[in-house]
């Protein structure tokens, strides 16, 4: 069976500096920041530019609700 | 490329109506007669994006890391993304062609903008914000196509009491697609045509309960009883004008991303949260809000839900969520808690319902991007999954979110043409078998990973 979570070892110094680095922010802890920050750098091409301006991806999410794909 | 082939996607195409002898469909049922035909199990989910992807790159949605038009970002409880062409990573079949030095026309597959540069020609899907945006691959051909045909039609608006005026925007759309098509196939250099029309998707869902007499909203004798079948006639009459274009040579697929059934009333997944101490709101709704517009006290909450054709559900997880409670340790226990109880759910009279309920981590062998907890198919996807709430119940006659009366069904349909091999056999496929068959019909190598199988 795959399991949710696993775990990886970095550095204790490391650690300690995202702890001091993720300090009142919206991460609620290392191993959240450091998740986000790993997905991006396996999802992000270079070069890629966003695909809709926020207006855009506004109108785009309205229509999708109306579409029934989002409720 | 020594053979072409052309992909005609009908998207929501379902087989209990396209497979139907007495609709009298005179250019598909000769397609089928001489070909292969049959069923087209759909993705997991089985849902316009990712289910185009999961057919054009032959790869599966936890692959591909797309389970929906849109996903939770980092974890947070309302910021979400939109899969767009920018999120597909894997090679389709087109980028197999490119390689090996040939051509594609590609018109409306989801998601398709913004246009990426293919070799050939591209034109967006529905997800385009306007035609004002740069919706074609190369840009020229927008202008190309606008000067000749006028405006480019992405999409209609469904979810309307104007039934009248959807008909005629439903049809409007098509045709102007057909010809913008017609142009194309005779314009263009290609070794694969294929292209998307969302006209079938949309009227099915407008039309459904005018059709089917067992859908708990049909009233007999309707003015819009045949509509749909119309519609099926009138794809059959513009789908021959297009293949009459083509020589004789070319292998010509039909497939569908999914089927669909009547919907049976939509289900509102939140307030049974609720109802069973999952979700915490600071306050109960009094009136239909989005989950969005609810206040939800996270710091008691373990559970929540999206809406749509299937019901994605998170788990309020500590150290992953920002204010989340469930240890880690004890996911996979309170994740087998909940399942339980989500079987359990019954429909409003009581009946037994045949809930589906996808561990994303068990099911998919590789799992990318921002999947749920669970993936539910509430009564086997009779029953759609309401996000909001505050309606003052738990179970919805009807949509949430505007008129909408059909579902999304596991089955979609394939016809398989190949002038080369008339058969006239039916078998039942699945969409991760179209990609190679695809890449078969025209001479290529096949990944050695591909699950899917050429059809033959």
């Amino acid at each position: 069976m795959t399991k949710e979570f696993t775990q990886i070892t970095i550095p204790t110094n490391l650690y300690q500096q995202l702890e001091e680095k993720i300090k009142g922010t919206e991460y609620a802890s290392v191993a959240s920041y450091v998740t986000k920050v790993l997905k991006e750098h396996l999802e992000k091409s270079p070069g890629e530019k966003e695909a809709f301006t926020s207006e855009e991806e506004e109108k785009v999410k309205e229509r999708l609700k109306a579409l029934g794909y989002i409720d | 490329m020594k053979r072409k082939v052309l992909v005609i996607g009908l998207d929501c195409a379902a087989p209990q109506i396209l497979f139907n002898q007495n609709l009298q469909l005179p250019v598909l049922s000769q397609l089928m007669r001489e070909g292969i035909y049959g069923p087209l199990r759909s993705a997991d989910p089985p849902i316009t994006i990712p289910a185009w992807m999961v057919m054009s790159t032959g790869r599966d949605s936890g692959r591909l890391g797309l389970y929906g038009f849109r996903h939770r970002q980092d974890y947070s409880y309302h910021k979400i993304w939109i899969a767009t062409s920018y999120s597909i990573k894997e090679k389709a079949v087109w980028d197999y062609i490119r390689e090996a030095g040939g051509k594609s026309v590609l018109v409306g597959i989801p998601p398709s903008y913004p246009p990426k540069p293919v070799a050939g020609n591209l034109i967006s899907c529905f997800i385009t914000p306007s035609d004002d945006k740069e919706f074609t691959y190369p840009q020229e051909l927008g202008e190309e196509i606008v000067s000749q045909f006028g405006p480019y039609l992405f999409d209609v608006k469904f979810r309307t009491d104007e039934k009248d005026k959807l008909l005629e925007d439903i049809y409007h759309m098509t045709r102007h697609r057909f010809k913008v098509l017609n142009y194309l196939i005779k314009s263009k250099p290609w070794d694969l045509f294929m292209f998307v029309e969302i006209g079938l998707d949309r009227i099915h869902h407008a039309f459904w309960k005018y059709m089917d007499r067992e859908h708990h909203l049909y009233t007999p004798g309707n003015p819009y009883e045949e509509v749909i079948f119309d519609y099926y006639r009138e794809l059959d009459r513009l789908v021959g004008e297009l293949i009459s274009q083509v020589d004789q040579e070319t292998v010509i697929m039909v497939v569908s991303d999914h089927g669909a059934k009547r919907m049976k009333g939509a289900f509102c997944l939140n307030e049974w949260l609720i109802e069973e101490g999952y979700l915490v709101p600071k306050s109960r709704p009094t009136s239909p809000i989005s989950f969005d517009q609810l206040e939800v006290d996270w710091s008691k909450t373990k559970a929540w839900g999206w809406g749509g054709y299937y019901a994605r559900v998170f788990l309020n997880i500590a150290g992953r969520e920002q204010q989340g409670i469930i240890p880690p340790e004890d996911y996979e226990r309170e994740r087998e808690i909940l399942i339980q109880k989500i079987k359990n759910i019954t429909g409003p009279q009581g009946e037994q319902w045949q809930t589906k309920i996808i561990k994303p981590q068990e099911y998919f062998d590789e799992l990318k991007g921002d999947y749920p907890d669970l993936m539910v198919y509430f009564d086997d996807l009779y029953w759609r999954s309401a996000g909001t709430l505050g309606h003052g119940k738990m179970y919805l006659e009807e949509n949430d979110t505007g008129p909408d009366d059909a579902v999304h069904d596991f089955n979609g349909i394939f016809i398989l043409y190949d002038p080369q091999e008339k058969q006239g056999k039916t078998k039942q496929a699945s969409i991760l078998d179209i990609a190679p068959t695809i890449l078969d019909k025209l001479g290529l190598p096949q990944p050695a990973d591909f699950k899917g199988k050429v059809i033959s």
